[in-house]
């Protein structure tokens, strides 16, 4: 049915190997994203407040990770009850 | 030069212009389409600021021709987008499209110079008239235009009656039809206008009219819808309703209801439609804020998503122009096939992900920045808190459902075995011109900086909105990386489906229908014969009454004078018994 | 001269009704109407300068003092609707001409014009008169010569529906008889002035206030407030179309101002309202009819229907312009006597001319019509943006008022049915703009070109009056306020 599904369920042999290429690179990339981070210093927005949770180590990866995680998840969980064919009002 | 003997709205040379288009062909219908925007951009750059021109109405003073700061940003993008629409459409676009278009796009300049609340209102009311033509003008090609467009008049023509009551209680309790902030003053009419405002915002619980609408108009139409009337409401609450805290929770609601919209939609420009509402989302937030950088955030980020979002719709129009499919479904692969337009949409899509060195980058961070910039002694500091984590969140997001999806499903992904090429030059060209504005808005945003409405903040703290730190731009580098893992790491719970959403809508495109048909159900239990005997009744009983034709369509005399009977007996009999 | 212009106001156009039928020509009976009309206007206009500092003039009929003799009395109030209605007069005679040809077999146009003349006579004396029976025998004269002219249309319903209104007209003239019979009985006297006084201490009298429901309901009738609408669509659906034009502009204006001279120069605002709480049933009449009318309008086919129908509703804006009982409401009520006018002048002369070319004016008809007939389609436009209630048009400065007026009161209920019926009105105008402007012309239908000048020049110059005092509404609005606070004087 989606283009991106059918990727998955029918991998050959060179795509894997591209697959993993991919993956490798990402990989890679991510880490440069980090690696910053142990030479410059974030300052807290809130710290007059006492929140500090900004200027952690690694905040706006993981922050961004699991709230794009989150949202998917609750568009999901909405898609249950929301989605109906495109033909719905048409009928 | 100054214009001081001689000087008219500047949206009236677009409202002409829309008459005039009709009259001239070819040629110099081309060059009036890219010279009367310019025109008008030149024109809004003469008027320096202040009220110029007063017309009296009843015993006010309508000021059609007020300069401000906020106004004159406004129009510049205004101009600018009816420009580059314009160039887009050029001759793809039907000849009542392009009239309505400008017809449209000047109303909405009108309103950024409307110094009073019924000049204000004529405009709004033109607009909602205009951009419904443009909607319109697209019948032809899809049947589904037309029932849209009037879905969309009815959902504005409602808002205008709240906002025309709002306006009116407020002269009522004021006497006084400036158009200045509202927030010191009190009472239901302040809420009536705050209400008109909010519908044509995309605001709850009367969202879904955006994503109903736009998707149905043509290619070029819906860039020109894109770029109007959201950014209208966003600066007619810049001026009146700075700070007002409901903003705050209406504008977040919008943030995230478009993402998770966005997330479940597979007609591109309807996940377009829906990405307008939760980026105008981050505008109105900022708005609640209220602060003097919130705003000119709002103000920035509205000239900036004015321009990324015609970019991607351009886009997003060039494939459905050349594949004929709205699908993510349908798509994939055309990166080979369609590069420019592919490019175009690419760095849309980084603009409206605010990657660094795109307009996105420079506009929104001033919001988030609003968000801390004041906490310490905000009068609710917490709520700040809220915003500035949640806005972080949606930043992610919006690379997640349009900054990757977009491209992903359209460009890359796999083959769909389509075959296009890319649209015409003159599509090409207006692409091209503003992806160039979205990369030099990013890399030079004093440009923008310098025509935001409150100049004393940005001289005065310039350490509040330092764009290019190597703090920022590593923590925005990071959001957008990890967002762009968590897509592809959940690729399989993003699979596109041939669906809709639900929404708000569900009420008067469903349930009014569902409960009509209810009752017919129930006659029809009765048996065909009775069904049949009494449809004919109430069909006759209508003919009768107001019938176009048929023999009598006259009330029988006795049944009037009955009434006239009634009305005098009543009237006796309660002045007899009191 | 000049002291005998009150009198010369009604005499001018009823002997000259007399003097064309008696010439039998068609032509000259056309020019004869048209002068008459003009002179009219001129009088109406010396009238209302002359007693625009707030002064009356009272004039008695052959120099018999009133209680005997009848007079006329001018004020500004009666100044204002002489001036609307003989306006009205003045642009449409001229149009009839063209506009009759098509619609009235030849034979009858000395008839038509002899009617026309008539009406406009009794309608102008209604308005002047300050005789309670002398009121009535006017008001005869004018819808007598109504039944004729509505009968007159080439649609065989025509003569039903003059038939019925005739029905209808009568119950109501009736009425009217009635309660100026019990005012006489009560006083012993038919002029309104020494009425005013003598209905003074007379407040608790049965018969006043028997009187006061005979009279309400009465000119209820005649300006077709709900639920005593029904003959009005009928008739203005098929009258000739200069006829409809000519009525819907003047005949409903004329009756709410017989409520208005009835209700504040007789019997008094605080008998009206303080008394008999007439406020309660006209807000509440009005409201349904607003609302109703509008939806109705809505459903119909024949656009003619459909502004007589808008008219309901329009009529219904009025009244709840004297039901709000404040200074605001009035000014919008009166505004609305000229205003409507002028809107509603536009619209059914612009569907006349549709008439005059087309051969009918249903939705149908209009198909198309923008770019063959752009003139008289643009006009229709602006008519109808003014229905609406657009800035910039006459429109919006009566229907301000009515919102304003509404918040005054605190009735904010009312102001969403002003409100939601303007939305109405936007659907049923767009279904002709959307027909005319949008749809192609019926393959089946003749192209048809631009209403010739002769039809088009009175319709521009309503359209011209539509916007001119659409944005400079000093003179009404100032002549309005000043009616209003008069007639309220002392209630507010």
């Amino acid at each position: 049915m989606s283009a991106s599904g059918n990727q998955r369920s029918r991998p050959s042999p060179s795509r894997w190997s591209k697959r993993r290429t991919r993956w490798l690179i990402v990989a890679v990339l991510l880490a440069l994203a980090i690696v910053p981070e142990f030479f410059v210093t974030h300052y807290a927005h809130f710290e007059s407040l006492g929140i500090e949770l900004d200027a952690r180590f690694g905040f706006y990866a993981w922050y961004s990770f699991f709230a794009c995680g989150a949202m998917i998840a609750i568009a999901k969980l909405l898609g249950i009850f929301l989605k109906r064919r495109d033909s719905y009002y048409d009928e | 030069m100054q214009l001081d003997g001689f000087m008219l709205p500047p949206g009236l040379i677009l409202i002409l212009g829309a008459f005039i288009l009709p009259q001239v062909e070819g040629r110099v219908r081309h060059a009036l389409l890219l010279a009367l925007p310019l025109l008008t951009l030149l024109m809004v750059w003469l008027i320096p600021h202040g009220s110029h021109l007063t017309l009296g109405l009843m015993e006010y003073e309508l000021e059609p021709l007020r300069s401000s700061a906020e106004g004159r940003l406004f129009a510049t993008v205004f101009a600018v987008a009816a420009f580059a629409g314009g160039w887009y459409a050029l001759n793809k676009a039907t000849l009542l499209e392009l009239s309505a278009a400008f017809f449209y796009a000047g109303s909405a300049i009108g309103v950024t110079f409307a110094g009073d609340l019924i000049t204000l209102f004529i405009y709004w009311e033109l607009m909602a008239l205009g951009s419904t033509l443009v909607l319109w003008a697209n019948g032809k090609q899809n049947p589904r235009a037309y029932p849209a467009s009037m879905r969309y008049l009815l959902v504005h023509l409602c808002g205008g009656v709240v906002l025309m009551a709002g306006i009116a209680g407020h002269v009522y309790a004021t006497g006084s039809i400036a158009f200045s902030s509202m927030t010191m003053t009190d009472g239901l009419a302040k809420w009536l206008i705050l209400a008109g405002f909010l519908v044509n915002v995309g605001a709850p619980p009367l969202s879904a009219w955006i994503a109903d609408a736009y998707p149905e108009a043509s290619p070029s139409g819906m860039v020109f819808l894109s770029a109007f009337t959201t950014k209208t409401a966003v600066f007619v609450l810049i001026v009146g309703f700075p700070g007002t805290e409901i903003l705050i929770y209406i504008g977040l609601y919008m943030v995230f209801y478009g993402i998770v919209y966005g997330l479940l939609e597979n007609n591109l420009r309807r996940l377009m439609a829906y990405s307008i509402v939760s980026q105008v989302g981050f505008m109105v937030t900022a708005v609640g804020i209220g602060t003097e950088l919130a705003l000119n955030g709002a103000a920035a980020h509205a000239f900036a998503h004015i321009i990324y979002k015609a970019l991607l719709l351009m886009s997003a129009g060039s494939v459905l122009l050349m594949t004929g499919k709205r699908h993510c479904t349908d798509l994939g692969g055309l990166f080979k096939h369609m590069p420019i337009t592919a490019i175009a949409g690419i760095t849309g899509a980084l603009a409206i992900s605010a990657f660094p060195f795109t307009s996105g980058f420079v506009t929104k961070s001033l919001e988030t920045a609003a968000a801390y910039q004041f906490a310490a002694t905000a009068s609710d500091p917490m709520l700040l808190v809220w915003v500035w984590f949640l806005l972080t969140a949606a930043s992610a997001g919006s690379f997640l459902y349009v900054g990757l999806k977009f491209p992903w499903f359209v460009f890359f992904n796999k083959d769909a075995g389509l075959r296009p090429t890319d649209p015409a030059p003159h599509m090409q060209y207006a692409m091209w011109f503003f992806a160039f504005l979205c990369i030099a808005l990013g890399v030079f945003p004093e440009a923008l900086y310098a025509i935001l409405p409150y100049q004393n903040d940005l001289l005065a703290q310039p350490k509040s909105y330092q764009q290019y730190t190597a703090s920022h731009l590593l923590s925005q580098f990071q959001l957008l990386l990890f967002a762009g893992l968590a897509f592809f790491a959940l690729l399989p719970l993003l699979k596109q489906t041939l669906t809709i959403s639900l929404d708000v809508d569900w009420i008067y495109r469903r349930l009014f229908k569902v409960l009509g048909q209810e009752f017919t159900f129930k006659v029809g239990d009765l048996g065909g014969k009775t069904e049949a005997k009494i449809h004919g009744r109430i069909k006759r009983l209508i003919a009768h009454m107001h019938g176009p034709s048929g023999p009598r369509i006259h009330w029988p005399s006795g049944f009037m004078v009955l009434w006239v009977a009634v009305l005098l007996v009543g009237a006796l009999g309660l002045y007899y018994l009191r | 001269m000049s002291m005998h212009l009150p009198a010369l106001q009604v005499i001018i156009p009823l002997l000259l009704a007399a003097v064309i039928f008696l010439f039998n020509n068609a032509r000259i009976a056309y020019i004869v109407s048209v002068a008459a009309s003009w002179l009219c206007l001129a009088i109406a206009i010396q009238l209302l300068l002359l007693v625009n500092d707030g002064s009356v003039i009272e004039y008695a009929f052959g120099g018999w003092e009133p209680p005997w003799g009848i007079a006329y009395n001018v004020d500004q109030l009666n100044a204002f609707v002489l001036v609307i209605v003989s306006g009205i007069a003045a642009i449409m005679f001229p149009f009839s001409w063209r506009s009759i040809q098509a619609e009235i077999p030849a034979s009858l146009h000395v008839l038509f014009y002899t009617a026309l003349l008539l009406c406009l006579a009794g309608l102008l004396g209604m308005t002047i008169t300050g005789d309670a029976f002398n009121f009535f025998v006017l008001l005869e004269i004018s819808s007598l010569a109504t039944y004729t002219l509505i009968s007159l249309g080439k649609d065989r319903r025509s003569l039903s529906a003059a038939f019925q209104y005739l029905i209808m007209g009568t119950i109501g003239g009736t009425f009217i008889l009635l309660g100026v019979g019990l005012l006489y009985t009560l006083t012993g006297t038919l002029n309104m002035a020494d009425l005013a006084e003598r209905i003074g201490p007379l407040q608790a009298s049965r018969t006043l206030q028997a009187a006061f429901a005979f009279l309400v309901v009465g000119i209820g009738l005649k300006l077709a407030m709900f639920p005593l609408h029904l003959w009005l669509p009928g008739a203005y659906a098929t009258a000739p179309s200069v006829v409809s034009a000519f009525l819907a502009a003047t005949a409903t204006k004329v009756a709410v101002y017989a409520l208005l001279r009835f209700m504040f120069g007789v019997f008094g605002a605080d008998f009206a309202y303080g008394e008999m709480h007439v406020e309660l049933m006209l807000v509440s009449l009005a409201l349904v009819s607003v609302l109703f009318a509008s939806l109705i309008a809505l459903l119909q086919r024949g656009v003619k229907r459909m502004l007589a129908y808008s008219s309901l509703a329009q009529i219904g804006y009025m009244l709840l312009g004297i039901g709000l009982a404040n200074v605001s409401g009035l000014t919008a009520t009166l505004l609305h006597l000229f205003n409507h006018a002028l809107m509603k002048g536009v619209l059914f002369l612009a569907l006349a001319m549709v008439f005059y070319r087309t051969g009918g004016s249903s939705m149908r008809h209009m198909s198309g019509l923008g770019r063959q007939m752009p003139w008289t389609m643009a006009a229709f436009v602006v008519g109808g943006l003014s229905l609406i209630g657009v800035p910039l048009t006459v429109g919006f400065i009566s229907k301000w008022y009515l919102i304003l007026a509404s918040i005054e009161r605190g009735w904010w209920p009312v102001t969403a049915v002003i409100l939601v019926a303007s939305l109405i009105a936007v659907m049923y105008i767009w279904r002709v703009v959307e027909v005319a402007y949008f749809k192609e012309r019926p393959a089946d239908l003749p192209t048809v070109s631009e209403a010739p000048l002769s039809l088009l020049l009175p319709t521009w110059t309503l359209v011209a009056a539509n916007i001119y005092f659409g944005i400079n509404a000093s003179v009404t609005t100032g002549i309005a306020q000043n009616v209003a606070q008069t007639l309220l004087g002392g209630v507010q």
